[in-house]
């Protein structure tokens, strides 16, 4: 990637967080929404089960019994899986069918830089939510995540990365379907479920665990809970940073490659202005 | 008559392209099962040269192929066949190339981002462009000028007019500093004053060295703005010239329009029409209530107004309205075609 | 108001309830999702439970002590096809106004004779069809999948509860619909009150969890007598007799709400043709 593209990058970037301004209460409900349709619903089953103020059942799983800095880690990868999903690959979609993608692509920047530059932005706005839902946890729920949450940072840099190949996939089916509503509805709550976002993954059935660990959210969501909760990890660490790595790797060369192969049919079919 | 100026700014050679009708399900496609869809083509090979310095236009009507050669020139489009080459360059091998060095206003005021200023959609798009960070501030500024939107640069798109949002659109398509310009129906929904506004902004263009291709579909904005014009139907060239070369093709210089009665109130009778054809060359007649009106081709309305009345007082009818205007486009597409421009 | 034109409004009922069905009709991957979420979205609850459990009876038996019922898929199951439901009525009637005002066709829509009532409440009928679809989903899931024995009896009483639960439910969709026509701002109305609805209603946990001052809001709700009254008859063996306190309370609630829904549209009604907003937004 040039400079120009880079800059085009930056530049899409900006145009989202400024068109994202412009919408405030949006911005507010990105915090606001995960916290009530996931995270306070899930801490009340939680507390359902408590055994003398303690989650046992939970411990004796995971290894830890704090509940709300179970939760609220999990979210953080939830907010990348979502920015993925809605920001970088549905977001396009909304742009084509609105009719600003169209003179967008006439000009010399590459059309994946549009998932690149969107990715940016979403990436921004899921960290600086992530980052309230934490403080929110801490300051109201008991939370008590340690300082090796640091040490999980760069799996969480790693996982942002496979995100945009994921946002490079994910777009490259929804630019060719006429109402991709209920895809992307459905992949994004597949995937952070079965990555563990929600719940242990050892609670899922055994025919579905092996997809588990083919997700690169899977491991950094694990490894997030190891170094900031202490929990038991899946795999042996080491195991879990090199799958990290090459699923990432993995995600972002895949994702290109049909995201140009979608670009391509787009021009031959002429669905780009077509809304 | 040929292109102007060294250089050709566009050349097409049986530009083709073809699309299928429908969709293939997802159980066609797994199966491998052969594509029995209609295909129909949009634009059936067309042949264009365009010099450099030229202001050409593309008339035709609704669905006659404008907007999806403009697409293909754009490089939006893959073609099914033929070649194109824009500014000297293949427009599917170095597409990229292509779209750094021409500007497109292919859509309206709908492709701008209305919660954002004009200046912050520029800025946008300057970077998209790929303006050098040092220049950008000046080309804003200067296509913000050329458009006449200076004073309202900070103001959100939403807030704009219609033809306000049309300027900004071709302010856009100025960003990379052109060397060509693709319109494509650039005044559809405008009023006429912010329609004759943009057609000022068009010839300045070319005052500025500009090649601008137009697409429309009003005879009179082809008329007044072109160099040249390729009229189109059914996706091919049916003729290519300048303004008055094509209307010269009619063999007269005025047009002049009938509605004519018998004097008992009853449509004229075949010996009426018998006699205009010896005064001029009737173009095109239709019945309506108890009137036929008459379009006829004359060299001099002078000498073919007397000669109508005289044949209808010799055949008991009435001439219940005259007007003579000039052939325009639209009688020379009617003539190469048959049809209206706007069907 | 004349036989001619009661008979009138119901015609124009049908026709709006028809008019929804096949607006919907165009959207095929609705109907999937409409297989998929009443499913998708408990089940990820339950496999939540069991973490939460692990292989711990003492946690197990604190979650019977607190939702009186050992079920577990049972409870999420029945909580969440009433959160869903009541998704549905917010979103799709409930917005349905503010989305013709954005479409265009509200004006046109006011320019009709036909009463307030069926323009508020046609809507809503078409809703009935996926509320019933729903519903299977979730007794045939819990039945195939889970085990849970649900007895004719028990499903007929069922029916009763969602039947009281109507007035309640619509009557908030509408009302819904008035505020949000007055105001826009949909997604964060929808989102602020589907979000009170979750937190406040119990859809994934008993109602004693809560802080007194929650309980207390949550009483205030008509979904928390539904979703309650649901569980106790299906998965406790509860009769009507033991939920009469707590059907007249929902029955009551869903008089005061289908009256406030008639009164806000009307007050919506005369501002918008005051201020001349039916047309824009």
């Amino acid at each position: 990637m040039d400079a120009a593209e880079l800059r085009a990058a930056f530049a899409i970037a900006r145009k989202e967080l400024q068109v994202a301004r412009r919408y405030p209460l949006q911005l507010v409900n990105e915090v606001l929404q995960p916290l009530y349709q996931f995270l306070l619903p899930s801490l009340l089953l939680g507390a359902t089960f408590l055994v003398g103020g303690r989650a046992i059942g939970l411990e004796a799983v995971t290894g830890t019994a704090d509940l709300a800095g179970y939760l609220f880690l999990g979210t953080i990868v939830g907010g990348l899986v979502g920015a993925a999903f809605w920001e970088m690959a549905f977001g396009l979609k909304r742009e084509m069918d609105a009719g600003t993608l169209e003179p967008a692509w006439l000009t010399p920047t590459r059309p994946e830089t549009f998932v690149f530059g969107r990715a940016i932005a979403a990436l921004l706005i899921a960290g600086a939510a992530s980052a309230a839902l934490i403080g929110i946890g801490l300051a109201f729920f008991g939370a008590s995540v340690g300082g090796g949450l640091l040490l999980a940072l760069p799996a969480l840099a790693v996982a942002a990365a496979s995100m945009i190949g994921i946002g490079y996939l994910v777009a490259s089916v929804v630019l060719l379907i006429r109402e991709p509503n209920f895809f992307v509805d459905a992949t994004n709550f597949l995937f952070a479920v079965i990555s563990g976002v929600a719940f242990p993954v050892l609670v899922l059935p055994v025919f579905i665990q092996p997809i588990a660990y083919i997700l690169p959210t899977t491991y950094a969501v694990d490894l997030l809970r190891v170094y900031a909760l202490g929990t038991r990890p899946l795999l042996d660490p080491a195991v879990e940073w090199a799958a990290l790595f090459l699923l990432a790797g993995l995600t972002i060369w895949l994702g290109r490659a049909a995201f140009r192969r979608t670009e391509r049919r787009m021009r031959v079919r002429g669905t780009l202005g077509q809304h | 008559m040929t292109a102007r100026g060294d250089g050709l700014a566009v050349e097409a050679a049986g530009l083709l392209k073809e699309f299928e009708k429908g969709r293939r399900t997802l159980l066609q496609r797994l199966r491998r099962e052969p594509d029995r869809r209609e295909r129909f083509r949009a634009v059936d090979g067309i042949d264009l040269a365009v010099g450099r310095g030229e202001i050409f236009g593309v008339l035709g009507p609704n669905g006659a192929g404008k907007t999806t050669t403009m697409k293909m020139l754009a490089t939006l489009l893959e073609p099914t066949a033929g070649s194109a080459r824009v500014l000297g360059l293949d427009i599917v091998r170095d597409a990229r190339e292509v779209r750094r060095r021409m500007g497109a206003v292919l859509s309206d005021g709908r492709s701008l981002y209305w919660k954002l200023t004009a200046r912050e959609n520029l800025e946008y798009f300057a970077a998209l462009y790929h303006v050098p960070a040092a220049e950008q501030r000046d080309r804003i500024a200067r296509v913000l000028a050329a458009v006449k939107l200076d004073d309202r640069a900070d103001d959100y798109v939403e807030r704009y007019s219609t033809g306000m949002r049309q300027r900004l659109v071709l302010a856009r398509a100025l960003l990379p500093d052109p060397e060509l310009l693709l319109l494509d129906e650039p005044t559809v929904g405008l009023d006429p004053q912010s329609a004759r506004d943009l057609r000022d902004r068009v010839r300045e263009l070319q005052e500025q060295g500009r090649t601008v291709l137009l697409t429309t579909h009003y005879m009179e904005e082809a008329d007044q703005l072109c160099d040249r014009i390729a009229i189109v139907d059914h996706g091919k060239v049916v003729a290519l010239d300048t303004p008055a070369a094509l209307k010269r093709t009619i063999g007269a210089t005025e047009v002049v329009h009938l509605e004519i009665a018998a004097e008992d109130g009853a449509p004229p009778n075949g010996g009426f029409l018998g006699r205009l054809e010896r005064a001029g060359q009737v173009a095109h007649r239709e019945q309506r209530e108890g009137t036929l009106a008459v379009t006829v081709h004359a060299e001099s309305a002078r000498e073919f107004v007397p000669a109508a009345f005289d044949a209808a007082r010799a055949e008991g009818a009435a001439i219940r309205h005259v007007e003579v205007v000039p052939v325009t486009l639209e009688d020379v597409f009617i003539s190469l075609t048959g049809r209206a421009l706007r069907e | 108001m004349s036989a001619t034109s009661l008979l009138a409004d119901v015609h124009a009922f049908g026709a709006a309830a028809l008019k929804e069905w096949r607006l919907l009709r165009r959207y095929p991957t609705l109907f999937v999702g409409f297989l998929f979420w009443p499913i998708a979205l408990p089940l990820a609850y339950v496999f939540q439970a069991r973490g939460y459990a692990g292989d711990s009876q003492a946690a197990l038996d604190a979650f019977a002590a607190r939702a009186g019922t050992t079920e577990v898929a049972g409870f999420l199951f029945l909580g969440w096809a009433a959160y869903m439901w009541i998704s549905m009525i917010l979103w799709g009637p409930g917005t349905a106004l503010r989305t013709e005002q954005v479409r265009g066709s509200l004006e046109a829509l006011f320019m009709t004779p036909v009463s307030r009532l069926v323009i508020l409440f046609g809507p809503l009928l078409s809703q009935v069809v996926w509320a019933v679809w729903m519903f299977g989903i979730v007794a045939a899931t819990l039945a195939l999948v889970f085990g849970v024995d649900i007895a004719l009896a028990s499903a007929l009483r069922a029916l009763v509860v969602i039947g009281v639960a109507v007035p309640a439910l619509y009557g908030l969709g509408a009302l819904f619909a008035s505020v949000v026509l007055r105001y826009g701002e949909v997604s964060a109305l929808v989102q602020g009150v589907r979000g009170l609805l979750t937190v406040f209603c119990g859809m994934s946990f008993p109602i004693v969890v809560l802080p007194e001052w929650g309980r207390a809001v949550a009483m205030a709700l008509p979904p928390t007598y539904l979703i309650g009254d649901l569980r106790r008859v299906l998965l406790a063996g509860a009769g009507l007799a033991e939920l009469l306190p707590s059907l007249a309370v929902l029955l009551a609630l869903g008089v005061l709400l289908c009256g406030l829904a008639v009164v806000a549209f009307r007050r919506t009604e005369r501002y918008a043709r005051r201020g001349g907003s039916l047309a824009q937004y």
